[in-house]
């Protein structure tokens, strides 16, 4: 544990009280590493540490928040912080409802998310994967794009309310791999995440890169006619799609403000297939998750939906205060979203090419670019990217070049599923706006879903 | 600070780096305020101060970042070991295209420092807007105001010392209401540019109240409006979309970083080719297209970019014709170099980053179309006989190569005969990127001319969101898939 957090909050959070305001202060401290290859280089090496103070003041229904990225040796300047935010509060609009403080009644340490070999993974070591994974596999034509990001989040929060705290301390890591070809303009990918440095396997990545290159350089490329298809996804087109559940399906706040696929009626009705259900699942490390959310509930394993049935929304301590819902433990960065397995043995691309079929399968491994068409339907489109195939009921494998899905989510996991993979892997979709906030979500390695509709296919790449 | 900087620069240089400079941010100071039916659900601001440094050592780039600056040395060494490792794995040695060593200052151009209005002001100011959208048939009312201001200092090992002071002000309304098919329909304002400055003078309540009024009454045509027909059809599209289509399918699919590959594992590549510049037919000869950054008040106009280059109004599309790309110093020279022939002269200085501890990348500035000569939006409509005029953006999906594209559209008004007909809703259209931007048969003049902003452009690993404009008049594109 870091004491200069911790202490740094506890001077804080005494001088909120000496000047007699409510607040709720946390520090964010990332070190972040990166190593980005282009063109079969490093195309950049970055690090940051960067350390971020939230401070939120309360003045009965008035809030507001005050961040600033610096650094913690001038206490003065970070307590005109807290001045500020006390200030800004004075002088908001009263919300209409009353925001809630938590109230921590013990402190709460959580560092079993912390990995020390994957913190302190060296340049030469992230250099060293990158050259296990792509060993043999370049050439003049085939060049590696990619990034190896990882990073160590410090999260502490103390406020007004108690002297308790809770701290969480976290270890991740996202790899990419890419090969292109660089005139055919044919890209093959291979990725992984990772909580702990143990976890990370050049070896897997290097074997999927491989065979995905020798498939793509034997096979010829097609424009697929428009028109349905049984389609088997990725572990990482899964991943991508299920993101959107989260934002259009699942928050108790949108779906009031209408802005939901699922609705209130919705409760413990059958509206996915049987096949699927999800859970948020905070015992799972690789989700990389909070066992407390931000207000102190204790996170436990939390259906979302049953073979099927929806069975909860998720709240927010803000939402559930305006919308008078009880929070779910859901005031956090991100949700540990665990998709259950199904009985398929099939979970290695060997496994998937030698299925046998009795019609034309297409493998779609990644989604690109999702956007949301009507998100009160749950209509998504998306192109596949990274390695599609076209599996032939003839035993053959093409490669087809880019196809458009534009489906609805209640499609896309609905009766269409005819199975799922037995076995599941940690899909990471981290984004790195703002302030790290490592996600993965666990999910089948492929699903196959049927009669989905190709909307647009190109004539080449 | 500054001489601490220069000391630390030159002592890297000692140690073997070619190149090397830092983008301090003495401060950075950001506020957003966000009411949602009247709740005042985002009342926030920010303060940033750190530092980036960029390194070049043996061909090979390290950058370092942190906020806590105390240890400056620490920061510099950082960034020149990552360079030292990355010199391990090196194809095509970085070197920087020629540029004058600058000592200049860039001011954007503000009257009023929105951070220095009070905050009841501002608070008030968005209370009076959500009133005003309190209309019947509306049941989500959404407004936001977002202030940025910086300051910004470069300086690098070849004599540049370039100060900047930008502020921003970008503001947003949303009206939003459930039809009768339980589908969310929505009509949204953005603030574009009003005026030659953009301080808290850009928040004129009358001209807000105007489109408060305007977004409702659409809002409550789309309603009772019927679906967008599924046809093949000539799509006019308002500035409100045309800027998005030009974002997407010229702009991004021109920067040169990702057209040499440096974007495949994330963001993706471009259809375009080294060898296309001069002769790719990219659209029709109504086509005129320039990535200008002296636009006289724009995000996308910032006097100097993160390379030290000065703002430049560059063509990138000649009457349909490739012939530039939006660029920096390192991107051109590999370019040159790669196609055996000199493509470009010099950086168009477009190399920017999102914040000082991110590394400067291609961007858009203000990627512009000319205005043509085929009259007003009326005019456009009177000349075309089956189509849709379009406006909003709703939903965007684009090909990792900037192939082809889906996009979504809040408002869609049916043309028969020459004529607007219908509002529909659920507008939606696609298609293949060249094939469409050589449908181009429609031009708007100087009246359908806007400059559109964007504040949320995502690109790069680390992730940046980066805010620029595009100047663009009404288009219309004939024989286009729409309504799927």
């Amino acid at each position: 544990m870091n004491d200069k957090i911790l202490n740094t909050l506890k001077e804080l959070r005494a001088y909120a009280l000496q000047r007699k305001a409510e607040v709720s202060i946390s520090i964010h401290a990332e070190d972040s590493h990166l190593m980005r290859f282009a063109n079969s280089a490093i195309s950049l090496n970055t690090n940051e540490m960067l350390i971020r103070l939230e401070i939120t003041a309360f003045e009965g229904r008035r809030r507001a928040g005050y961040e600033m990225i610096t650094d913690l040796e001038d206490m003065a300047k970070l307590k005109q912080g807290v001045d500020h935010a006390v200030e800004m509060a004075h002088l908001a609009q009263p919300l209409t409802y009353e925001p809630s403080i938590p109230v921590y009644t013990t402190d709460f340490l959580d560092e079993s998310g912390y990995d020390a070999a994957l913190a302190n993974l060296a340049n030469a070591e992230r250099l060293d994967f990158f050259n296990q994974v792509s060993k043999g596999l370049e050439t003049n034509e085939l060049k590696l794009s990619g990034i190896i990001s990882n990073g160590t989040n410090t999260l502490a929060m103390i406020n007004t309310r108690s002297e308790h705290w809770q701290y969480f301390l976290f270890t991740d890591c996202q790899v990419t791999s890419v090969l292109a070809h660089s005139t055919l303009k044919w890209e093959v990918s291979a990725e992984q995440s990772a909580q702990k440095k143990s976890e990370l396997k050049p070896s897997a990545m290097h074997d999927r890169l491989e065979k995905l290159v020798d498939l793509y350089q034997k096979g010829k490329p097609e424009q697929l006619p428009l028109g349905n298809y049984d389609i088997v996804f990725g572990s990482a087109a899964i991943g991508a799609w299920l993101e959107y559940i989260v934002y259009i399906g699942l928050d108790g706040g949108e779906m009031k403000r209408g802005n939901t696929f699922l609705l209130e009626k919705d409760l413990g009705q059958k509206k996915f297939s049987s096949r699927f259900t999800l859970l948020d699942n905070p015992t799972r490390l690789e989700t990389f998750p909070f066992r407390r959310d931000f207000t102190g509930i204790e996170r436990k394993l939390f259906p979302i939906v049953e073979n099927g049935v929806f069975k909860s929304f998720v709240w927010g301590q803000d939402d559930a205060d305006e919308f008078a819902a009880n929070p779910t433990g859901h005031t956090v960065m991100h949700l540990s979203l665990e998709v259950k397995t199904g009985q398929k043995p099939v979970n290695s691309l060997d496994e998937l090419l030698a299925m046998p079929r009795d019609k034309d399968i297409l493998y779609i491994p990644y989604i690109h670019y999702i956007g949301l068409v009507n998100p009160t339907e749950g209509i998504l489109t998306g192109s596949s990217r990274f390695g599609a195939l076209l599996l032939k009921k003839d035993g053959t494998v093409a490669i087809p070049y880019n196809v458009r899905v534009t489906e609805s989510l209640l499609t896309l996991f609905g009766e269409g599923i005819e199975w799922l993979s037995s076995v599941s892997e940690p899909y990471n979709v981290s984004r790195s706006y703002g302030a790290r906030n490592p996600t993965s979500i666990i999910v089948p390695r492929f699903m196959r879903v049927n009669n989905l509709e190709i909307s647009h296919s190109n004539s080449s790449y | 600070m500054l001489d601490q900087i220069k000391q630390e620069i030159d002592r890297l240089k000692s140690r073997g780096a070619t190149y090397a400079d830092a983008r301090w941010y003495p401060a950075e100071d950001s506020e957003q305020l966000v009411m949602v039916n009247g709740n005042l659900k985002a009342n926030e601001s920010s303060n940033q101060s750190g530092i980036g440094i960029r390194v070049l050592y043996k061909g090979a780039w390290g950058f370092s970042a942190a906020s806590d600056v105390n240890n400056l040395p620490a920061i510099f060494d950082s960034a020149f070991d990552n360079a030292k490792i990355a010199a391990e794995r090196v194809t095509f040695p970085v070197r920087l295209a020629e540029k004058e060593a600058l000592q200049a200052t860039f001011t954007s151009p503000s009257k009023e420092d929105p951070t220095k209005v009070p905050l009841s002001e501002k608070v008030a100011f968005l209370s009076d807007m959500d009133h005003k959208l309190d209309q019947p048939g509306v049941i989500q009312r959404y407004g936001i105001l977002n202030f940025d201001k910086k300051k910004t200092i470069f300086v690098d090992s070849e004599g540049s010392q370039i100060e900047k002071n930008i502020t921003e002000v970008f503001a947003f309304l949303q009206v939003s209401a459930l039809d009768k098919a339980g589908v969310m329909q929505s009509r949204t304002f953005r603030l574009n540019r009003t005026g030659l400055t953009r301080g808290w003078e850009s928040i004129d309540p009358v001209f807000f109240t105007q489109q408060c009024e305007r977004i409702v009454s659409e809002l409550n045509q789309l309603l009772v409006a019927g679906d967008c027909p599924k046809e093949i059809g000539s799509v006019i599209l308002k500035p409100g979309q045309m800027y998005l289509q030009t974002h997407e399918t010229i702009g991004h699919a021109l920067e040169l970083d990702r057209i040499l590959g440096y974007e495949l594992a994330f963001a993706g590549g471009s259809f375009v080719t080294l060898d296309d510049f001069g002769k790719l037919r990219y659209g029709s000869e109504k086509l005129t297209v320039r990535a200008d950054a002296t636009v006289p008040n724009s995000p996308g106009s910032f006097g100097f970019d993160d390379d030290g280059i000065p703002a430049q109004n560059n063509l990138l599309i000649d009457k349909g014709i490739l012939v530039g790309a939006i660029n920096g110093r390192q991107m051109v020279e590999e370019a040159n170099a790669k196609a055996r022939r000199p493509i470009f002269q010099g950086s168009s200085g477009a190399n920017r980053a999102t914040a000082f501890y991110r590394v400067p990348i291609e961007r858009m500035t203000n990627i512009d179309i000319d205005a043509g000569h085929d009259g007003t939006l009326d005019d456009i409509v009177r000349n075309t006989e089956n189509g849709i005029v379009l406006d909003g953006d709703r939903s965007w999906s684009i090909g990792s190569n900037r192939e082809q594209f889906h996009f979504g559209t809040e408002m869609g008004w049916l043309v028969k005969d020459g004529k607007i007909t219908d509002v529909v809703k659920n507008s939606t259209y696609q298609g293949d990127t060249l094939k469409f931007w050589n449908s181009l048969t429609a031009v708007g003049d100087e009246s359908t001319w806007e400059v559109v902003y964007v504040s949320n452009c995502g690109k790069g690993q680390p992730n940046q969101v980066m805010q620029l404009g595009h100047g663009i008049p009404v288009c219309r594109f004939d024989n286009v898939r729409i309504g799927e």
